[in-house]
């Protein structure tokens, strides 16, 4: 094995009729690795799983697969497979036929024999051998998805590239085979981009993610490096479910104010801002902020705005001066509607953002030794 | 409600919608019925009043326009044996040519973007809008210079060139329905661009090529206007035949409605060959995401 990663895509830039999909995107996915791809719809997903399989001509920017640079180089001569979201089938090919496709093509023929043992072991794996001589159109949601995974599977591409691959299906289905995918990575080692709008679905089956956002990766690496020093204010919003929690703050006198609200919080527990003061804002990852009985000692006060059930646990909402934010409570918090509460936040445990630019101004580490 | 009553209002409901429908047919085919029965009258029989429903069924208007049997070599005969032979040429060659060109063109301007593409749509539109009146002295000069006139090889270019831009509008319109996940999934797997716009793509818009070609096919035999200027003698369609078809004794009617059924006939063979397809082609574009 190389040392060079198996994707790397350096500034990619992209418009759509004047709309700039991609600015200057940056990305590496290393050799046997699952990547997530996190974002919002519209984030730049599709448009850089597209640049990655050659589908998109790029305005500006260079892509390197294997150590070769393929920027320039047809879709077909890159040896990568792709598996979209929702058209996936060929409806003038049987099932069989749709997996077997590529074995067919020019570029990755196979000898007949040798396409049949493999697409009828790529159906065991898939548990789809009973659907081969199935006609497309007679397909459920998840058996497309499966035969379309076992078409990018059948051929062992370089990388493959999957574009919300489950998210037209239902929870359980989508589970199911994000369990199975996980499987199949680890039996053949292959490396995957996998790009998501769903939080627990990227960090359930990726080695590392990238959040995505405005066409530029924002930040990228393991979800524990994330947790431990997001970047900017769009990583906070779009990484953690809930989400992490913003409050509108000022550095004061070797302090950090939150708006209307009691508590202080010493600058010495945010590892140095590099700047004096003035307007930020107040990350916390809401498992981090404690929230307890109204007028509890040290505490700031808020109220309870909405309550969402879950099952075994609840989701609240907490109103305060700063900004509101959601949290995951026991069921027996007995927090209820229009409860008035009080939250902490632990001296060490926020991150300050400049106010403007979103980018983080606190240098903290809180990464386990 | 009371169930009796419903079944009642049902049943009223029902004679009514019936009603409307005899009415309607009777008011389509009617005519059709009437043309078919006129043409197989005798001379006598057609002027009679009031029209014989149950008459002996006599073949001449079709010896007559086809120039066989008692009516060989009559004066009386229009003939319009060739001008269905021309109507034919013309027809299934313009509507092959409009239907290829047109599919080509739409599937361009359903897949790629080039400068000056709304133009071109609108360019390729607006052909249709033409009145064939406004331009017809000048197709006629121009083809009377470029030894086009009274040929069929000029009809067919007046059939391709009435026709591309309907044709190209619709199979756009089909093109567009076929998800671009198609030519996608095609190269990444190592096809040709080619191979997934003759293997793939064609075969999934094939009704509305058929339906494509219904339409084209449709304009193409009934098409007069340019048809009567164009033509003198030889390349003389069958419309245009029959129009100009009064034989030394006055208008002959009951060859007049032998050659409107001959005129029907080639229609109903057309779609009933591509009537397979057409189903499909009608419910325009509703193809499926899947």
């Amino acid at each position: 094995m190389s040392g060079d990663p198996m994707l790397r895509l350096d500034g990619l830039r992209k418009s759509y009729k004047g709309v700039r999909a991609l600015r200057g995107l940056d990305l590496t996915v290393n050799d046997n690795e699952i990547f997530a791809l996190l974002g919002p719809t519209g984030a730049g997903k599709s448009s850089t799983l597209l640049a990655s399989a050659g589908l998109i001509e790029l305005d500006a920017g260079k892509v390197h697969l294997a150590g070769r640079d393929v920027t320039d180089a047809d879709p077909a001569s890159r040896d990568v497979a792709i598996v979209f979201e929702g058209f996936n089938l060929l409806p003038v090919l049987n099932v069989k036929d749709n997996i077997a496709f590529a074995l067919r093509s020019p570029a990755y023929r196979e000898a007949e024999d040798e396409i049949a043992r493999r697409v009828g072991r790529t159906a065991e794996l898939l548990r789809i051998a009973h659907l081969l001589d199935r006609n497309v159109d007679t397909l459920s949601g998840g058996e497309r998805q499966r035969v379309a995974i076992a078409r990018a599977l059948v051929r062992r591409p370089r990388l493959f590239l999957l574009d919300e691959p489950l998210s037209a299906l239902d929870l359980k289905l989508r589970e199911g085979l994000r369990a199975e995918l996980r499987q199949i990575h680890r039996q053949y080692r292959s490396t995957m981009l996998y790009a998501t709008h769903d939080y627990h679905g990227a960090i359930a089956i990726a080695d590392r993610i990238g959040i995505i956002d405005g066409g530029q990766v924002q930040q990228s690496g393991t979800i524990d490096d994330i947790y431990a020093l997001p970047a900017n204010v769009t990583v906070g919003r779009l990484v953690g479910s809930p989400a992490m929690a913003f409050f509108e703050a000022r550095v004061e006198d070797g302090h950090v104010t939150i708006r209307g609200a009691e508590q202080r919080l010493p600058l010495s527990g945010f590892g140095g801002i590099g700047r004096a003061g003035g307007d930020v804002l107040l990350g916390v990852w809401p498992e981090d902020i404690e929230i307890g009985a109204p007028d509890a000692p040290g505490a700031s006060s808020g109220s309870i705005y909405a309550v969402d059930n879950r099952g075994f646990e609840r989701a609240v909402q907490v109103e305060t001066g700063g900004g509101s934010f959601r949290k995951v409570v026991p069921l027996t918090s007995g927090l209820e509607r229009g409860d008035a509460c009080s939250f902490r936040i632990p001296k060490d445990a926020g991150f300050l953002f400049d106010a403007a630019s979103g980018q983080r101004i606190s240098h903290q580490d809180r990464r386990p030794a | 409600m009371n169930p009796t009553r419903t079944s009642a209002m049902d049943r009223a409901g029902r004679w009514l919608v019936l009603g409307l429908l005899v009415a309607y047919t009777f008011y389509n085919v009617g005519p059709i019925v009437w043309l078919v029965l006129s043409s197989l009258k005798s001379r006598m029989d057609l002027f009679t009043m009031p029209p014989k429903i149950f008459f002996t069924p006599d073949l001449t208007g079709y010896q007559s326009v086809f120039g066989v049997g008692v009516a060989k070599d009559s004066a009386a005969a229009i003939g319009v044996f060739d001008s269905l032979i021309n109507s034919i040429v013309v027809s299934v060659s313009g509507t092959a040519l409009a239907v290829f060109f047109g599919t080509l063109a739409g599937y361009v301007c359903s897949r790629f973007n080039f400068i000056g593409k709304g133009d071109f749509m609108f360019f390729v539109l607006s052909t249709r809008m033409l009145p064939p009146v406004a331009v017809l002295v000048f197709y006629h000069l121009m083809f009377a210079r470029l030894g086009l006139a009274d040929t069929r090889f000029g009809l067919v270019l007046v059939s391709i060139f009435a026709n591309v831009g309907l044709a190209t509008w619709i199979m756009k319109g089909f093109f567009d329905g076929v998800p671009k996940e198609v030519e996608q999934i095609a190269v990444v797997n190592g096809y040709t661009r080619m191979y997934a716009f003759l293997r793939l793509v064609l075969p999934m818009v094939k009704g509305g090529i058929a339906a494509t070609a219904g339409f084209c096919f449709i304009f193409a035999w009934n098409e007069f206007a340019f048809s009567s200027i164009l033509t003198t003698t030889q390349a003389k369609t069958l419309p245009v035949k029959i129009s100009a078809a009064a034989g030394s004794t006055g208008i002959e009617w009951t060859q007049i409605c032998a050659a409107g059924v001959v005129l029907i006939v080639p229609v109903l063979i057309f779609f009933y060959l591509i009537r397979r397809h057409l189903l499909m082609g009608m419910t325009f574009g509703v193809l499926g995401r899947r």
